[in-house]
């Protein structure tokens, strides 16, 4: 560790007399400039190729169903909470608000749960169902925490990026929406993500590497993946 | 650690009897002074041989309650280049006035009208006490404790609000139409008229706020005579969104994705600033995972190479070169997709927690860095013979905005601006966080303190930031993948959690930062009792104080150097305003 002396003169020397009448500092840029005449294209042509974002890429939201992949601890989470056991197919959400508070603009939720309305004697009785889940995505920052502190991996960042829309409306997502923009990521790429357990697993990549719009950012020349630590299969 | 030890602050108390000392337990020890006597104790601790505290770092306020007396505290923290220590000095503002620093350090001129517009602490002996970020006319003070985080909506606007077919939100997710206060035109020519009160030339030059050159939104004013600048002025604030005030309602975890729209180009770099801070105040920064620290090291790092290609690149076409431009954002694009990877966003990262980081690396992700590296220098070396020796490059450089070692500590000037004046100024050596204690590197200084030294210097941190990043991989390498990468307190009152929630701070103060790609970015945390939300949270950007000493640099020089002198001072307009 030490100190290094820049500077005209110290690592640099200055132009020397035939470097400035012989113009030989323009024709070297020169020559760097004209070797990469010759090189790929490295730019995507968008929209008509489009580059995958990485499994962790954190898109919009999106709120997982049950499907046989849930932690161990789920069903004690919905035995505390009151919550009716969702079936197959229905929301995973047990309407804890962890990621409202773990939000730092909890507006953006509105959450609630109502009561069955069932006979005393129906297994239900006295059970919750999740009513209500909008978010105002308008009002994100796509920052992470709400995912990371779901009990139940049921909020989660799709890879999705375009939410345009002509009108602040068009921002506010409910429930069945976020439920199909889940559904719909974790058919595509749920594989990619999440082991059989909602985990992240250590073999999620670091992106798709057969991917072949990412690949021209890298000169075509995109790198081998490989384990990360020494005991890493 | 780099602060002043109890001995030496002791000594001090024998020599003034009215110094108090405030011991902490994390050893930020700091001492309060009376009014009357503040002047002449700096005065000594500036120039006695035995402190020589003459480095500029912080000047700032804490707001302790609408019901204390006296409410307000002057901060100001100090560096001593000599001894390689920090110290904090207090002062109460009794009567809402502080004596000006401005006579001894220039620095505090930015710093007292940043307390003027934000807490309204009058400064005595200062020369213009305008505002800061806010206009003129605006009649509050927002970072008061009895200000509303929501602000005094007192504005309508409805364009705001404007739905198809007049389709209402239901419930909490309306806008209201009521809206802050906003400036109008006419004040922003009070604005513009009070900080250039002795104007010469009939026409001042305005330049940005939106010009592509300003590289962000920043408005300068330029009194001219014929193409050469007399007087010199800048107003920012266009981007003032008040993460201080933000951060006084948020858990420590959650301040950090908001930091990372300050210094967008560098975001990690910025959460590694306030985990570094938060950790030192909890007294658990000594023991993070040693994977956690290598990792932020190793991201710290490809953080600033990307932050300074883009540098590189602007400042490259700010001065005629486009294809360098185009070239740096080629390799900036695979850091990019490293940070998209690994972190889940390529811009606002919110990767770091205090505590380590949020997740282990992904499959492939060292592999990936590494082939990043492979081909990375000969593509240094691209630029360099296109840039380096150029003629046209040296005549716009050399000699251009040359700023003295003096400067460097009279208006506390960080980062590579100041190494490039000589001054080895780098926390990454002086405190040691995370790895950077274990990781061999070098750090750059220049010789003349002008615009070609700051490119040399920037030029070489990236090559030396790229041997850090290749001894963290060989570091990390050899770890282990259930190793732990977030650190679990075993203290029971302690509370950290990666979602945030529920994360403490414990009473007492902490100033720590980290040596950003633009400077020291600094992290003061205030806390007069344990919670969640910190008290005072000051943040001091080194962009700010950077910036500061552009009027000057300008004074006497051709307008065509505005370009030169700000590209080389690099300022992040987020980072600047906060
Ligand atoms: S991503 Fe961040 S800002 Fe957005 S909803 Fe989740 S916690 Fe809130
Ligand atoms: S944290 Fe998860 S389960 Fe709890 S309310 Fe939010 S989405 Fe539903």
């Amino acid at each position: 560790m030490g100190i290094k002396k820049v500077g005209l003169n110290r690592n640099v020397q200055p132009q020397t007399i035939t470097e400035k009448i012989f113009f030989l500092d323009f024709m070297k840029g020169l020559k760097t400039t004209i070797k990469h005449l010759f090189r790929k294209v490295i730019t995507v042509d968008f929209p008509f190729e489009l580059v995958e974002p990485a499994p962790r890429f954190r898109g919009i939201h999106g709120l997982r169903n049950v499907d046989g992949t849930e932690k161990d601890d789920f069903e004690a989470w919905v035995k505390k909470l009151k919550i009716k056991p969702p079936e197959m197919g229905e929301t995973r959400c047990i309407g804890c608000k962890f990621c409202q508070a773990a939000c730092p603009v909890p507006e953006i939720f509105i959450i609630k749960t109502e009561k069955l309305d069932v006979p005393e004697d129906h297994p239900h009785h006295g059970l919750k169902v999740l009513s209500q889940f909008d978010m105002d995505l308008s009002k994100c920052m796509f920052c992470g925490l709400c995912t990371l502190a779901c009990p139940t991996i049921c909020i989660i960042h799709t890879d999705i990026y375009d939410l345009s829309s002509y009108t602040r409306r068009g921002w506010v997502l409910n429930k069945e929406t976020l439920s199909k923009i889940a559904d719909d990521f974790i058919a595509r790429r749920g594989k990619e993500k999440y082991d059989d357990k909602s985990e992240w697993p250590d073999w999620q990549k670091i992106w798709d590497d057969a991917d072949m719009a990412r690949a021209k950012a890298w000169d075509n020349n995109p790198p081998k993946l490989g384990p990360n630590y020494a005991d890493q299969q | 650690m780099s602060w002043i030890t109890l001995d030496k602050i002791n000594k001090l108390k024998e020599k003034f009897d009215y110094v108090e000392v405030v011991e902490n337990d994390k050893g930020f020890h700091s001492v309060e002074v009376p009014k009357e006597n503040f002047k002449s104790f700096l005065r000594f601790l500036k120039e006695d041989p035995d402190y020589q505290f003459k480095m500029f770092i912080d000047w700032t306020i804490i707001d302790h309650g609408a019901k204390a007396d006296p409410r307000f505290q002057g901060v100001l923290i100090l560096f001593s280049p000599e001894y390689r220590e920090r110290i904090i000095v207090k002062t109460w503002a009794t009567d809402e006035t502080l004596p000006t620093l401005t006579d001894m350090w220039a620095g505090a001129k930015w710093a007292e009208r940043e307390a003027w517009d934000m807490f309204g602490i009058k400064f005595e002996g200062h020369e213009n006490l305008v505002r800061m970020f806010m206009w003129e006319t605006y009649p509050h003070h927002p970072l008061r404790k009895d200000f509303p985080i929501k602000g005094y909506e007192e504005v309508e606007l409805p364009s705001l609000n404007e739905k198809e077919r007049a389709d209402q939100l239901e419930g909490l997710q309306n806008y209201s139409r009521m809206h802050t206060a906003l400036p109008t035109l006419e004040d922003l020519e009070i604005t513009q008229k009070k900080r250039m009160p002795n104007k010469k030339s009939q026409v001042v030059l305005n330049w940005g706020p939106l010009h592509p050159g300003t590289h962000g939104t920043i408005w300068f004013l330029f009194d001219m005579e014929g193409e050469y600048v007399q007087e010199c002025d800048i107003i920012i604030g266009q981007l003032h969104r008040g993460v201080e005030k933000l951060a006084e309602n948020l858990n420590v975890q959650q301040i950090i994705p908001y930091t990372d729209r300050m210094d967008y180009i560098a975001s990690i770099n910025e959460n590694h600033s306030v985990c570094v801070a938060a950790e030192k105040l909890l007294g658990i920064h000594e023991k993070i995972p040693e994977k956690a620290k290598y990792i932020r090291t190793m991201m710290a790092e490809l953080s600033r190479i990307n932050s300074h290609l883009l540098w590189l690149g602007t400042y490259a076409l700010d001065l005629g070169a486009l294809t360098m431009f185009l070239y740096t954002f080629r390799e900036r694009e695979k850091i990019m997709d490293i940070f998209e990877g690994i972190t889940g966003a390529r811009f606002t990262i919110n990767y770091f927690r205090v505590g380590g980081v949020y997740a282990d690396l992904p499959y492939g992700a060292l592999d990936a860095i590494e082939h990043f590296l492979k081909d990375f220098p000969t593509r240094l070396k691209d630029y360099e013979t296109l840039l380096t020796r150029n003629r046209i490059w040296l005549r716009r450089n050399i000699d251009v905005g040359i700023i003295t070692e003096q400067d460097v500590y009279s208006y506390g000037l960080t980062g590579a601006v100041a190494r490039a004046s000589g001054v080895p100024y780098d926390l990454r050596m002086i405190d040691k966080y995370d790895a950077y204690g274990e990781v061999d590197f070098d750090v750059p200084v220049g010789e003349k303190g002008d615009s070609y030294d700051r490119y040399l210097v920037r030029i070489e941190e990236i090559k030396q930031s790229v041997r850090i990043v290749q001894q963290c991989i060989e570091k990390l390498r050899k770890m282990s993948k259930n190793d732990p990468f977030f650190y679990e307190p075993e203290d029971k009152k302690m509370k950290i959690t990666i979602d945030g929630r529920g994360t403490k701070l414990f009473k007492g103060e902490v100033y720590a930062g980290a040596d950003n790609p633009r400077g020291e970015l600094g992290v003061y945390i205030y806390m007069p009792k344990d919670g969640i939300k910190p008290y005072r949270f000051r943040l001091r950007s080194g962009a700010f104080y950077n910036l500061q000493i552009f009027p000057k640099l300008m004074i006497g020089r051709p307008i065509a150097d505005a370009i030169t002198i700000l590209s080389t001072i690099d300022p992040v307009v987020g980072e600047t305003d906060r």
